[in-house]
């Protein structure tokens, strides 16, 4: 598909603003209305979802201009897709898709952002997003014993992920799933120096020809160790893996699964117990690519009926972020003896991007943070002394805006919780 | 033609550089290829933004929340007010809420029901603009209307001069519109900017917020709507005459807290989530409903109250050969319109979502009765349209509403369509101004904006254009202002007239 596939969904927008805010029904007053970071931030109607498709409109008709401005706006957008999901409460059409296309647009005409650029630098030479990255990928698993699923066959794959791999302050979380993984007596390996990115962050950023190489890369490696099942910890890991993979038919019978999901069933099946007490009062941030982007891909092949409806034969269903992951990590945490979850005002899928998606994290810092900033905000706003999330990224950037601000909230993983609490 | 560079300075030097811009990039987005787009953040800002246009004599034009694809601009200086959206004050005691042009209703409505109090949303819906102004919601029936509930207000002049209206020219008081203080509402329309407003708020029955669960787009009430003493229903007539007897009782009876005109497509676009679901359901009301109908919302203050309000609804029902549509006797139906149409959040669904615009025709401040004739002509023409293919198939009625308890209302009637089908687009041009001309040949209403040109809607009304240009240059003597020659008189051609949707390399050159 290509922007150009998407032109009837672009002349849909209808400018009703929908996609600024959360859905309708879930504005609770003027605090925590806003579902957008982009439009939030910078105002410009340009910087929404329907400012974008306008301008993909514009292009569409009058050709591509590709001004300092266009890139400003194409690339402080988090990808996060809230526009998406409150548009789609009430109108058929698509929103994020054709914002991605018209990304991914940009980087093929090399129109690109020279930070993103040197983070793909970094993944076609070292297989990672985590630019600068040293030493070997899992050197984490030093003297751990976890078995090389490349080399023996293994009920579970636990694929780690770039930043966990890499960053000292997110190996941490690699250990502790390796612990709770062995406690819970499951059969693991992990894939060493074989493990490489997951290509959904760049996908996100727009550069389409390296996400579908690393895809196919990985999908070779996993299909020659007969890896059924995948677990990982990071949400754009997840989402690659189950539904980028899949929308590509790359991702054939694999079960792909966050561990907030095979936590969840673990403690279902009773091999998981969580039995020590966490005395704290937290509340749960929903990563982007977990809740309404996690959704799974759904196959449609179909075309616009002529005429003066928007419809098709067959009838095409939307990704409305209705299937997201929503509920496994909630029902881990409510399973930690001791723990109160409080909700903040925008959760599931309508939840406030951390602000590091679609590369924002790299490209423009100080929207990033800015981003965070909001949510941690709305965190405290709950009476939370920690803001609990599913994802690394997210994690690193609530650290990193924590430290900006001096705010006194904790952050953790959600694995860091169930380690305390096994 | 973009404005001079040391022009733009100065604009630059009143918003900051964060908040102006004519690069292409962002122009597209308003779909207006000569425009400068400003982000006042206050009225100071505002007031010295206009200022400037009438040093340089350029033309200006603002927005605040926006909705539908206006017309592209060819004003130079495009005022984005989307920066002002704080609520100035919401008073209880005296029952009015003080908002910015960027607030939007589903906010301040929001904030509302925690106090026990509500305001009115226009039928556009709650993502817009909370300013009072002159939109009519579906709830007019105990919100009034917006021009009825604007109140103190300040309002930046196509001068640039900062005129505070009502109360507020004498006192820091917003309770009222018309003074002591100068009183200008009649003339608000007509050009300027309005940066602050207070709107009349009102008594709400219902909970302080609904209790949802589930995930978009199928929301539900966790409770039944008769748990919350609220229950709503919707009943068709055996003739217009006795719909229109009906809704003048419930209005006499003052026991409905919404009356809602709707036609079933109506209904059906508010309940389904899809195209394909809205059709098929529309499909089956059709063939339920006997005649002409509308939704009614019965919200109880109390157990007895709403047993009252119930029993005296069945009685009038009963005396006027009304039938409730089953449909909405269902507990998840009935509760998905309940919020639906409380919060107004599906105006979309009704509008946009088929074939992606709408053009309506549309009297505000009358009677029902009054002008139905008019509007059941329309009806027919439309249907020509349907017959050929060219709007949605729906069931072509018109709907309409009682407002203040019936003694006031507003009627309309839509076509949905495909913009971007010359055919379509050129169809519901042609009705528009068909129905136009009727509403004024036969005294019913008066179309403006666009449908007939202004002079020959004037010579039927007193020739109030005259008047207005008047007042216009006496306000504008720069003509920076907008030249709409915008009327409130009677109709008025409600969302996009067709015209917008003229190829953008035709616009260009014009």
């Amino acid at each position: 598909m290509a922007i150009e596939d998407y032109r009837g969904d672009v002349e849909m927008c209808c400018r009703c603003s929908a996609c600024k805010h959360i859905p309708l029904q879930k504005v609770k007053g003027v605090e925590h209305s806003e579902a957008c970071p982009s439009i939030s931030r910078y105002n410009f109607h340009a910087y929404s979802g329907s400012g974008r498709l306008l301008i993909a409109k514009e292009m569409l008709t009058n050709g591509f201009n590709y001004t300092d401005k266009l890139l400003d706006i194409v690339y402080n957008c988090q990808m996060c897709g809230a526009c998406d999901i409150s548009c789609k409460y009430a109108m058929d059409m698509e929103v994020l898709l054709p914002i991605n296309e018209f990304r991914i647009r940009c980087v093929e005409t090399g129109h690109t952002h020279p930070a993103l650029d040197k983070v793909i630098k970094s993944l076609r030479q070292q297989g990672t997003m985590v630019p600068g990255a040293k030493g070997k990928r899992a050197a984490w698993a030093q003297g751990l014993g976890l078995k090389d699923a490349t080399k023996e066959k293994v009920e579970v794959y636990y694929h780690v992920g770039c930043l966990t791999s890499y960053d000292k302050d997110y190996q941490k979380l690699a250990k502790a799933t390796a612990k709770i993984l062995k406690k819970a007596g499951i059969d693991f390996g992990i894939g060493y120096e074989n493990e490489s990115c997951c290509g959904g962050r760049a996908f996100q950023m727009g550069y389409k020809d390296d996400f579908l190489k690393q895809a196919r890369k990985n999908m070779a490696m996993l299909k020659k160790a007969g890896v059924k099942t995948l677990v990982t910890g990071c949400a754009d890991g997840y989402q690659a893996f189950k539904v980028l993979y899949d929308r590509y038919n790359l991702k054939g019978e694999l079960e792909v699964l966050h561990i907030s999901e095979y936590f969840a069933r673990l403690i279902k099946e009773g091999k998981l117990k969580l039995n020590k007490k966490v005395n704290m009062a937290v509340t749960y941030h929903d990563p982007c690519y977990l809740g309404r982007l996690g959704e799974p891909w759904i196959h449609w092949k179909g075309k616009r009926v002529p005429g003066y409806k928007f419809v098709f034969d067959p009838p095409k269903e939307y990704r409305r972020g209705t299937n997201g992951v929503y509920e496994p990590p909630r029902e881990v945490l409510k399973s930690i003896p001791g723990l109160k979850l409080a909700e903040m005002d925008r959760i599931k899928e309508y939840a406030w991007c951390c602000g590091a998606g679609g590369g924002v994290n790299v490209s423009n810092p100080e929207f990033a943070s800015w981003t965070a900033t909001e949510r941690i905000e709305e965190a405290e706003s709950t009476g939370a002394e920690a803001i609990v999330t599913a994802c690394p990224w997210c994690e690193q950037n609530f650290n990193q805006a924590i430290k900006e601000s001096g705010s006194n909230l904790k952050v953790y993983d959600i694995v860091e919780l169930v380690e305390k609490a096994v | 033609m973009a404005i001079k560079k040391d022009v733009y300075k100065e604009f630059e030097d009143v918003v900051g550089v964060e908040n102006i811009s004519d690069d292409p990039a962002i122009k597209a987005a308003y779909r207006s290829p000569d425009i400068t787009v400003v982000l006042p953040g206050n009225t100071e800002e505002v007031a010295a933004v206009i200022r400037l246009c009438n040093k340089h004599r350029i033309p200006y034009k603002a927005q605040s929340t926006g909705w539908l694809l206006f017309a592209p601009t060819y004003d130079f200086i495009f005022l984005d007010l989307r920066r002002m959206n704080r609520i100035i004050e919401i008073n209880e005691k005296n029952m009015y809420a003080v908002v910015e042009p960027y607030v939007i209703s589903a906010e301040l409505q929001g904030e509302l029901f925690k106090r026990g109090m509500i305001c009115n949303v226009k039928g556009s819906g709650s993502t817009c603009t909370a300013l009072a102004m002159s939109g009519h919601g579906h709830m007019g029936l105990t919100t009034s209307t917006g021009d009825r509930n604007e109140l103190a207000t300040e309002w930046v002049t196509d001068e640039g001069e900062i005129v505070r209206i009502g109360t507020l020219g004498a006192s820091d008081e917003w309770f009222c519109g018309d003074g002591p203080g100068p009183s200008l509402r009649g003339i608000l329309r007509g050009g300027g900017v309005i940066t602050k407003q207070a709107t009349k708020v009102y008594h709400w029955p219902g909970p302080s917020e609904y209790p949802l669960e589930g995930l978009s787009p199928r929301y539900k009430l966790t409770k039944k709507p008769s748990e919350l003493n609220m229950m709503v229903r919707y009943f068709s007539f055996p003739s217009i005459e006795k719909l229109i007897e009906a809704e003048l009782k419930i209005g006499e009876a003052e026991i409905a807290f919404e009356l809602m005109g709707f036609n079933p497509s109506m209904v059906s676009s508010n309940i389904t989530t899809s195209n394909e679901e809205d059709f098929a359901t529309l499909d089956r009301f059709t063939k339920e409903v006997q005649g002409p109908g509308f939704m009614v919302i019965i919200a109880g203050n109390y157990d007895e109250d709403f047993a009252y309000k119930k029993k005296v609804l069945a009685q009038i029902i009963k005396e006027t050969g009304g039938q409730s549509l089953k449909a909405v006797e269902d507990p998840d139906v009935e509760a998905t319109l309940l919020f639906q149409c409380t919060r107004v959040s599906a105006s979309i669904r009704e509008t946009f979502r088929a074939g992606g615009m709408f053009s309506s025709m549309m009297v505000q401040g009358q009677r029902y009765d009054n002008h139905v004739r008019w509007l059941e002509e329309a009806a027919v023409w439309k249907r020509e349209l349907i017959k050929k293919g060219l709007v949605i198939a729906d069931d072509g009625q018109q709907f309409g509403w009682g407002e203040e308890q019936g003694h006031l209302g507003h009627t309309e009637i839509f076509c949905r369509y495909n913009p971007y089908d010359e055919k379509s687009s050129e169809a519901v041009q042609k009705w528009m101004e068909r129905v136009g001309k009727r509403a004024l040949e036969g005294c019913f209403a008066v179309p403006s904006m666009g449908v007939l040109p202004v002079d020959v809607v004037g010579k039927k009304v007193s020739n109030y254009h005259i008047w207005f240009g008047k007042l216009k240059k006496a306000f504008d003597p720069n003509g920076v202002g907008e030249q709409t020659g915008f009327s409130y008189v009677g109709a008025d051609s409600a969302a996009a007239h067709t015209s917008i949707y003229e190829k953008p390399e035709k616009a260009a050159k014009e």
